[in-house]
């Protein structure tokens, strides 16, 4: 019976990584939410929950592009990201020399992505809570081609205007929080620090 | 004591008669009578598509009977609304429950997905199957709901994923991950051996036919050409273990190194762990055998000549503990 296989032998567990990511999430949506309250000053609870969706896609698009990549890696590497889950290090192959090259890479590739996914992922909400940018309402005809044409280009300038600060709110937020994170991931791996 | 009967007697009933046509005992009583129905047409051999039809009405009202009944009493242990997880849960094992063999992988993986469109699905459509359009509040919620089960999600598939890895490399498991930040191991559990230990057993046997039970001086011969004869028993183990581990196989290295001892050898066997490990240097498993020449007297014929019953044979004994050390044993001889 394999239920009683998996309760009787659930094996090696993520409980760690659940705990820590847990942990890790709490303090970035804290942080995103403060830069968000203060760049686009919107109200408490609103920006917790902005930064709180946001974190949580950004997050969960990442284990699921985890998962997809790490099925389709070459044996070596895949066995290199299972000494790191298993045993915290790298271990002697043939990537052990270009590793640190790899890991940077990744973290600034993996900033970036999840900064436009954190962008996107705004734009997303505030649409599906129908609180858009540029108000795409079905307008009047207009038969002056030159009012349309100055409305549009003032919509574009409006839109720019509109979209560049949370663009940059957003990158702000991002840094904040991946420095949090990048600091308290060097502070779990000194050794001994929470008995690990 | 009759006050006491009486009085869970009524509770009991209240509790099972519904208050109004309209409620979770409603449902909860339909799916056992369909349940009965679908066990019945069963037994007056249905076509298959009844017995169906009626199980899954059976599952569905289940599933929408437990959660409501959970929500109208109001459980919430630690303020947590669990009818929603349940009744997904009830779906889950609906769904994949039938499917035999690794059924809980998939059910577990969507789990918190179904859970999640258990929320959703009242909220965006209305009674008469139309879209509609929730509040922005609710929409928040479903959002964040929705990124929520999607972690979770990827959680349970990330623990099936470390399940596969220990799958394709069996030695992992019995290695210690006390230092790992992402995985824990519920003490008490039975470790299982490292495949290294199967690796000297055989490659122990195959010596044996090499070595074991020949005249003296062929074994001698045999030494000689040592680094031959360790490709050619690296060889024969690989195409017997490849089968039963083909990912791990690759990751041990089989090696032994003759020493002298007396009249005969000390044969160490080491099977060399080159994967991850959690001691930095990895490590390999060691298994000492004696190589010894025993006079086999009573095997002669009587009128030998004198020369004949001084005929040497070799036996083969090896330990059957094969302890674990750290780092590699050639570069622990080097140094020590």
């Amino acid at each position: 019976m394999p239920l009683n296989d998996v309760l009787s032998e659930p094996g090696i567990m993520p409980l760690r990584a659940v705990a820590f990511q847990s942990l890790l999430l709490m303090v970035a949506i804290v942080l995103e939410a403060m830069v968000l309250r203060q760049r686009l000053r919107l109200g408490y609870r609103i920006s917790m929950q902005y930064a709180a969706t946001v974190n949580l896609l950004a997050t969960s698009l990442g284990w699921v592009a985890f998962l997809a990549i790490e099925a389709v890696l070459p044996p070596d590497l895949r066995n290199q990201i299972i000494s790191y889950v298993l045993f915290n290090r790298f271990y002697e192959n043939s990537w052990r020399d270009v590793l640190p090259v790899v890991v940077v890479v990744t973290a600034i590739a993996a900033f970036f992505i999840t900064y436009w996914i954190k962008l996107q992922g705004l734009i997303w909400l505030l649409q599906l809570l129908g609180q858009k940018p540029i108000d795409t309402t079905p307008e009047a005809i207009e038969d002056n081609r030159r009012q349309r044409y100055d409305r549009a280009r003032r919509a574009q300038i409006e839109g720019q205007r509109g979209h560049s600060p949370r663009a940059l709110a957003v990158l702000q937020a991002n840094a904040i929080s991946f420095t949090a994170i990048l600091l308290l991931l060097l502070l779990v791996n000194q050794p001994g620090v929470m008995g690990w | 004591m009759v006050g006491f009967l009486r009085q869970t007697l009524e509770d009991l009933g209240k509790l099972l008669k519904p208050p109004r046509y309209f409620a979770w005992q409603t449902v909860i009583y339909i799916s056992l009578f369909s349940w009965l129905m679908s066990l019945l047409a069963r037994a007056v051999s249905a076509t298959e598509f009844t017995v169906g039809l009626l199980a899954t009405l059976s599952w569905i009202c289940l599933a929408l009977g437990v959660g409501w009944a959970l929500e109208a009493n109001k459980v919430r242990p630690f303020g947590i609304p669990i009818a929603p997880w349940v009744s997904g849960g009830i779906v889950c094992i609906f769904l994949f429950g039938s499917w035999g063999g690794r059924w809980l992988q998939p059910a577990l993986v969507v789990w918190p997905l179904v859970s999640f469109a258990v929320v959703a699905v009242p909220s965006l459509v209305s009674w008469d199957f139309s879209l509609k359009k929730p509040q922005p509040f609710v929409r928040q919620q479903l959002a964040l709901l929705f990124c929520l089960s999607l972690l979770f999600s990827s959680w349970f598939q990330f623990y099936f994923r470390i399940q596969a890895w220990v799958h394709d490399y069996p030695s992992l498991a019995a290695d210690s991950v006390e230092h790992s930040a992402f995985v824990y191991r519920i003490p008490g559990q039975t470790t299982a051996l490292s495949a290294g230990v199967t690796h000297l057993t055989v490659a122990e046997d195959l010596l044996r036919e090499e070595v074991d039970n020949k005249p003296w001086p062929s074994v001698e011969r045999w030494l000689l050409n040592l680094e031959g004869q360790r490709q050619l028993l690296r060889q024969q183990l690989h195409s017997q273990m490849s089968e039963t581990s083909p990912l791990e196989d690759p990751l041990w290295q089989l090696d032994f190194q003759p020493s002298t001892n007396g009249d005969g050898y000390t044969l160490k066997l080491w099977a060399v762990w080159s994967g991850p490990a959690a001691s930095p240097n990895g490590y390999y498993l060691e298994k000492t055998c004696q190589l010894m020449p025993i006079s086999r007297a009573g095997l002669a014929p009587e009128n030998a000549s004198p020369g004949y019953s001084t005929t040497q044979w070799s036996n083969l004994t090896c330990d059957l503990e094969t302890p674990r050390q750290a780092g590699h044993p050639r570069e622990t001889q080097a140094s020590g």
